[in-house]
């Protein structure tokens, strides 16, 4: 895969004329925050964003998609968002979550309407140049990533270094303009890499990550989960903000006719009351603290087995911005396990 | 199957929810299509006693209310309250607040308040008065929502009504939190099912759909202090759709 070095304005080129041929998705201002949003025009493009409010997530899993078409006790017809899309801006932390969701979403049931929508993504990733006020990527090792996306792009200043990852991302470098990258660019863009392992880190971990599944091995029954689950809304905002939270519910609704109609899904969460509730109205996860401690549980040891021992929190931040009582915070609740229980 | 029959009562409120039928426009036509609405004041002039579905609009605020209410219950198999007036009581409990009902009379209708059509009680809910079957929320309801549960009963299945925050609709269309913006938002202890309409537009959550079934009143005291506001700004943020209603906060 080759890498090159392109000025900003020459990008800019670039993306207009990317944006005449298919749909792009890239990060933009929203009030005095950004989010992932269709992309008119190169000039909306904010690559110097901190963090998304959403993560690219809702791209490939969207808070609401009919499944299928049917007839009560006749055919059924599967429903597919089919088209190429571009998904541009999206930073490591959140392409290490879509490379963990591609992983889940292929296991057991394969997921054909993710997975038609990831197959006709394409991603341009890129670097980190200003970290949010609560991303802790560098305490789960998802500051820098290096695979999944199509196109890595780093900011190093005046021009962007521009790597291509798969056949797909080599084929649209071959074009962008720009120069093979010189020996300076790639020092320039170690450099950044570097800044970031360690830089993005506003809250940080006092454990290796991957001692984490062995931590909560011993925490199942510590005070901290009702402690901080007494001022839990169960208002699910973690889950809702989380670009590794995959939960699910599906729903059928029928047209006037009472004959036929639609089966959609439905964004879900763990904290929210009725999640674990089954038939016969029978509730297993009933306690909030329960709830509360399943999320935690959730990213960093039922789920890691699943995908080569990787945690499945990577760190954005997004959760503990988004808990109003202060309570989500992954590091905080994984620090104050490790302050009683100790490491080893 | 006959066609079920829909009677349509409406009691103290602004009829706002009604409004919403007619604005359902080629929906109206579909509904009709597979139910014979038989009374409707605000749309026909027949009136019907016999009916399988009764919807209820507005709130219950004299003795002759609760028993025309209870008349309707006796002869409906399904019974909808339709919109917060009808489901929790709505703006009309506001004057539940106040101890002396003849003052706020005196207030509102000055020297007619002694005229005996205005003879009135503490605002009471559809359920406070008689069993409800469904509640459709909202100050005024969804219509989608409205039309998804009739067609849920015309299946016989149980529509799914949702039990939590409004923040799940809210944090799901990408929206900024409006708390950080200096807004007492009630999001997080009112139920769902909105689409979180009003913070979606910038303004905060005033509960038109009431609380959701477990509310953590607690944890919002918490966050009222975190914002450095204190627990009066929720209080006035509670009363417009909770007042004297579990789980407000008063005194
Ligand atoms: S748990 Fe929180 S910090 Fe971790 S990935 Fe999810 S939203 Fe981000
Ligand atoms: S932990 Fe925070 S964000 Fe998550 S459900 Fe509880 S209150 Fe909401
Ligand atoms: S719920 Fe609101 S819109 Fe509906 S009748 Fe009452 S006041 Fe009017
Ligand atoms: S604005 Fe209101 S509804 Fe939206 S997330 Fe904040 S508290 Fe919840
Ligand atoms: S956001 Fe709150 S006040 Fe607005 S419609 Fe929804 S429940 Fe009612």
């Amino acid at each position: 895969m080759s890498v090159k070095k392109i000025s900003k304005d020459d990008f800019a080129v670039f993306v207009d004329a990317l944006i005449g041929k298919t749909s792009v998705i890239g990060v933009q201002a929203k009030g005095d925050r950004f989010d992932f949003a269709p992309l008119e025009s190169a000039k909306d493009l904010r690559l110097d964003y901190d963090v998304t409010l959403q993560p690219p997530k809702k791209y490939l899993l969207p808070p609401t998609e009919v499944l299928m078409t049917f007839e009560i006790g006749g055919a059924y017809h599967s429903q597919y968002q089919d088209q190429p899309f571009v998904l541009l801006g999206v930073h490591p932390y959140d392409m290490v979550a879509i490379n963990q969701m591609d992983e889940l979403f292929q296991q057991d049931n394969y997921d054909t309407h993710y997975m038609k929508r990831r197959d006709n993504a394409t991603i341009i990733a890129c670097d980190v140049v200003k970290p949010s006020e609560n991303v802790f990527a560098s305490s789960m090792g998802t500051a820098v990533v290096r695979g999944g996306y199509d196109i890595l792009l780093t900011d190093v200043g005046g021009a962007y270094v521009v790597e291509s990852g798969t056949p797909k991302g080599e084929k649209l470098l071959a074009e962008m303009k720009g120069t093979v990258a010189d020996e300076a660019a790639l020092k320039s863009r170690d450099a950044v890499w570097s800044k970031n392992e360690k830089g993005l880190n506003r809250h940080e971990l006092k454990c290796d990550a991957a001692y984490l599944p062995r931590l909560l091995e011993k925490a199942y029954d510590h005070p901290v989960w009702a402690e901080r689950a007494k001022t839990c809304f169960a208002c699910g905002s973690c889950n809702q903000v989380c670009p590794t939270c995959y939960c699910f519910n599906v729903q059928d609704d029928v047209n006037w006719d009472l004959q036929t109609g639609k089966r959609e899904r439905a964004w879900d969460g763990c904290l929210l009351d009725g999640f674990t509730k089954v038939a016969g109205e029978h509730e297993f996860r009933n306690p909030r603290s329960d709830r509360f401690r399943h999320r935690l549980y959730r990213k960093a040891k039922y789920v890691p087995p699943k995908i080569g021992g990787q945690i499945a929190c990577v760190g954005c931040g997004r959760c503990v911005a988004a808990c109003l009582p202060d309570i989500a915070n992954p590091v905080s609740v994984y620090n104050r396990l490790i302050d009683d229980l100790g490491i080893g | 199957m006959s066609k079920p029959k829909i009677a349509i009562f409406d009691f103290a409120c602004c009829e706002g929810c009604q409004l919403q039928f007619v604005n359902l426009e080629e929906e109206l036509l579909d509904l009709i299509g597979v139910a014979d609405v038989v009374e409707w004041r605000e749309a026909m002039s027949e009136k019907s006693d016999e009916y399988d579905i009764a919807i209820i609009e507005g709130s219950i605020t004299r003795l002759e209310d609760e028993e025309r209410l209870k008349l309707i219950r006796s002869r409906a198999k399904i019974l909808i309250a339709l919109g917060a007036c009808a489901t929790i009581g709505g703006v009309n409990k506001l004057k539940n607040n106040f101890d002396d009902l003849d003052e706020v009379k005196k207030c509102v209708y000055g020297t007619d308040s002694k005229k005996p059509h205005l003879a009135t009680q503490p605002t009471k809910s559809v359920g406070e008065v008689v069993d409800v079957d469904f509640h459709v929320h909202g100050c005024p309801i969804d219509r989608k929502e409205f039309t998804y549960i009739v067609r849920c009963l015309l299946l016989g299945k149980t529509p799914e009504i949702p039990d939590y925050p409004v923040c799940v609709e809210c944090k799901a269309k990408g929206n900024p939190c409006l708390w950080q913006y200096g807004q007492v938002c009630l999001g997080p202890i009112i139920r769902a099912g909105c689409g979180a309409r009003c913070p979606s537009n910038g303004f905060r959550c005033f509960g038109c759909r009431g609380y959701t079934s477990n509310p953590n009143v607690d944890a919002a005291k918490d966050v009222i202090d975190k914002f450095g506001l204190t627990v009066d700004h929720l209080k006035t943020k509670m009363v417009l759709f909770g007042s004297r209603q579990e789980p407000t906060i008063y005194g």
